[in-house]
């Protein structure tokens, strides 16, 4: 274990500075793109109520204000009040964040325990039937996009088949497709990502060495190929899980399901800047957060990495 | 047993499941015994507070939780609601009975001094509420007793029995608002309505259940459920798998296929106002009413209606939608005549100056396409006129400044039944569409707004239209209906103004 401390270190400095910076390019942008009093107010509201409403945001103050009292409530966990819902963001979030766990978690499982076999067969059994059907499969799923796999999924899934719900939030049953549909890139990413890291480590000499030893096949491949292959598979598979999140954005407003991407999006077009504020930094956490225990996961892995 | 190939069972199987899942469901589907309505509406409620709230995802549950004084029916009619009756006598005061027995969900009785906190809630600025300039005429009420309410207003107010009908006239429990606060009451709300609040799980579904004392008579249903389905195509795959009962925002080219489906149907009400192209008359060429005149003529609005509308809709006769007060029926509807038109760009002495159109998408529905096909049929009468979009925020913003460059959607809601609460409201001195002022048209809507002679009104409103029609504040482009797709055992009745009621006299399900 030698090294790990300075290496973690030097990670949670990195994910620290990556926070500041995704909050500030957030404010920024969100001032940028408009004011949320005129969308708050009923279309004929006088000029001096939507000043008055203005003052009561704290829209009213200079610029620089607004982001030294907001960096200020941040460091406190503090995003301000809802616009919106006029009930703390961070309350807000928390409300929604249980079903994006929910649904992120069960899509990224997904994916990987389909991919990595998918992957490893596809490599191993090379332009077999197999491979070619995985691999085709495999491209549609990386090509096609979010909210076609969703709507296709409901049109033939739910109401062609009459097997599972269209939409909504419920019990196993509801999380299904919307699983699948936001698992569906990561899916094909990783497995196809398995399938060419396996066929170079099987092109390698020590592969060719252990099978000339008499080691049993599969324990070349799971033992010998899979864990040197290991490296590029989790780094990638650690940031698909950004990609699962950009991806409920489109998942969760297709299944009506009730996750901070939806309320991302409503959030944006009602210019609800304490929201976004507090979902972005949120999603960005479990970006960093993720990928920190990845780092860690493949310093364990290959020492090298540690190091160097 | 007789041999049989793998193809004959498998066609046998297909048949069957055709058979199984079609026939009986279709005559099933005419009835049900469910206790439950699902609802599916294309967002979900910001609050139950209903004085913090004109959003129509909002308001479609809060008029089911509270009640108001008068209620507005799907008839277009004023209807006693918590009040029983009210008069008018002398021009200023109005004096309403109040309805006896009734209770607050949590058992509280009701009475004046509810009516009286409500009411002056909206306007108290330390509140803060959304809908604080919507009772503004009233200068004081009194509750002299439980049972009667006296509100005076600064002058006549021919509308304000209109107003207590619709949004900020709802009525909100006094003892409990005081001792729970604001919060906790748009949290837990408590009304007087047909429905009590049950749970809110944000963006998935509100569960409400039958106020079994409903002052109206218990619902048909024991629970009602409100879910939140953003997505127009999962929307009608619910109801068609028969998931919910009741969708709400059904876009006119999706109609066929919840008409088409053998268990659903297509309800509607002709939508409680316009849909105009709003123009700023500040600007050249539209400054001149001959351009205005020629683009008026220039839209073939039956062929929107046909194409775009699939024929949900009517085309409007002027600035009144049909079922206001002083709607005149013998106007023709805007005609269509390219000849004239360019006849009257030729008289205008018009020299191809550009004409823009600054659309959203899906701001208000078809705006877009509408905006499209108006723009070519421009240009065949000889109009350089284009198409810009605009993203929601920037018009919200353009309509505050009042920079729209020449001419944009607008949807008016005709929130009072009235043209007072529509053309005068937006047109007006001040008002948000101010961009155009006539003496005369000025004078006759501020003379018809304080009189409560309404023979004198249709009056004024009868001239103020043949000014409008001459000068074209708006373009009215149609008057659409607001559909609903909904399981043929629902028997309901929309109302024009968006707010979904669930009443005794106007939903059942059809039981078998």
């Amino acid at each position: 274990m030698r090294g790990l401390l300075p290496f973690l270190g030097s990670r949670l400095l990195r994910a620290l500075v990556a926070l500041w910076l995704v909050s500030t390019v957030v404010f920024v942008v969100m001032r940028l793109s408009g004011d949320p009093v005129p969308l708050l107010l009923p279309p004929d509201a006088p000029r001096s109520e939507i000043f008055r409403v203005r003052a009561e945001l704290g829209l009213d103050r200079p610029l620089i204000v607004q982001y030294a009292v907001f960096l200020g409530n941040a460091l406190r966990g503090d995003f301000g009040r809802s616009i919106h819902f006029r009930e703390p963001a961070v309350r807000v979030v928390a409300g929604y964040l249980p079903a994006t766990v929910e649904l992120g978690l069960t899509a990224f499982a997904l994916a990987a325990l389909v991919a990595l076999p998918v992957g490893v067969v596809s490599a191993v059994r090379r332009n077999s039937l197999v491979d070619q059907v995985s691999m085709t499969i495999a491209l549609i799923g990386q090509a096609a996009p979010t909210f076609f796999i969703g709507i296709l999924f409901i049109l033939v899934v739910s109401l062609r088949l009459g097997w599972l719900p269209t939409s909504g939030r419920g019990d196993w049953r509801n999380l299904v497709l919307p699983a699948l549909t936001l698992g569906a890139f990561a899916m094909a990413s990783i497995a196809r990502l398995t399938r060419s890291a396996m066929l170079e480590v099987l092109r390698a000499d020590f592969i060719r060495t252990a099978r000339a030893k008499g080691v049993a096949e599969t324990l070349v491949i799971v033992k010998h190929a899979l864990k040197n292959a290991a490296v590029p598979i989790v780094t990638i598979t650690g940031l698909q899980f950004g990609t699962l999140l950009g991806g409920a954005v489109v998942t969760e407003t297709v299944f009506a399901w009730p996750g901070i991407g939806r309320l991302a999006i409503q959030s944006i077009y009602n210019r609800d800047y304490p929201v976004v504020q507090c979902t972005v930094f949120v999603s960005a956490v479990l970006f960093i957060v993720i990928n920190l225990c990845i780092d860690v996961f493949y310093g364990l892995l290959d020492p090298r990495v540690r190091t160097s | 047993m007789a041999h049989i190939t793998r193809r004959e069972l498998l066609q046998g199987a297909a048949a069957l499941g055709v058979a199984g899942a079609v026939v009986p469901r279709s005559a099933q589907a005419q009835t049900t015994q469910k206790r439950e309505l699902v609802v599916a509406q294309g967002g979900d409620i910001s609050k139950f507070d209903p004085h913090f709230s004109t959003s129509s995802n909002d308001i479609r549950v809060s008029f089911n939780l509270f009640d108001n004084l008068i209620s507005r029916r799907p008839d277009g009619k004023l209807h006693p609601g918590l009040a029983t009756e009210w008069k008018l006598a002398p021009s200023t005061t109005w004096t309403f009975k109040l309805r006896q027995g009734v209770k607050w969900h949590n058992g509280d009785p009701f009475s004046s001094a509810d009516v009286k906190y409500s009411l002056e809630r909206t306007w108290d600025p330390n509140v803060k509420t959304r809908v604080n300039t919507v009772l503004t005429t009233i200068d004081r009420i009194e509750a002299p007793d439980a049972a009667t309410v006296i509100m005076h207003t600064k002058k006549p107010d021919p509308l304000l029995a209109a107003r207590l009908a619709f949004y900020a006239g709802q009525i909100v429990p006094k003892k409990y608002l005081e001792a729970v606060g604001g919060d906790q009451f748009n949290a837990k709300p408590v009304g007087t309505g047909p429905v009590r609040f049950v749970s809110w799980t944000k963006d998935d579904r509100i569960v409400l259940e039958a106020n079994p004392d409903y002052w109206g008579g218990r619902i048909d249903v024991d629970r009602v459920i409100i879910r939140a389905i953003p997505d127009t195509a999962p929307r009608i795959a619910a109801l068609l798998k028969g998931e919910v009962d009741l969708i709400t925002q059904l876009p006119p080219d999706h109609g066929e296929r919840v008409a088409g489906n053998a268990t659903t149907r297509v309800v509607g009400a002709l939508y409680a106002g316009l849909y105009v192209l709003a123009v700023n008359s500040k600007r050249p060429p539209l400054d001149n009413p001959l351009v205005k005149q020629a683009l008026a003529l220039g839209v073939d609005r039956e062929l929107i209606v046909k194409e775009l509308w699939r024929g949900r809709g009517i085309v409007p006769s002027g600035p009144i939608a049909k079922g206001d007060n002083h709607f005149d029926s013998s106007l023709p509807p805007l005609a269509y005549n390219p000849a004239q038109a360019r006849e009257r760009l030729k008289k205008a002495g018009y020299k191809g100056e550009e004409v823009v159109i600054e659309t959203t998408v899906g701001y208000t529905a078809n705006d877009k396409p509408m905006s499209e096909a108006i723009v070519a049929m421009w240009r065949d009468i000889g109009v350089n006129a284009k198409v810009e979009v605009l993203e929601y925020s920037v018009r919200a913003q353009k309509n505050r400044d009042k920079t729209f460059k020449g001419l944009w959607w607008s949807d008016p809601t005709s929130t009072l039944g009235d043209p007072d609460g529509m053309m005068w409201r937006l047109l007006g001195p001040g008002g948000p569409q101010d961009y155009w002022r006539h003496a005369r048209w000025d004078e006759l809507g501020e003379a018809a707004r304080f009189s409560v002679d309404e023979k004198f009104r249709e009056g004024a409103y009868r001239e103020m239209t043949k000014i409008f029609l001459e000068h074209l504040p708006w373009i009215p482009i149609i008057q659409p209906y607001e559909d609903y797709g909904v399981q043929k055992y629902v028997e309901w009745t929309p109302d024009p103004l968006q707010q979904l009621e669930i009443r005794r006299f106007n939903f059942k399900f059809r039981r078998a």
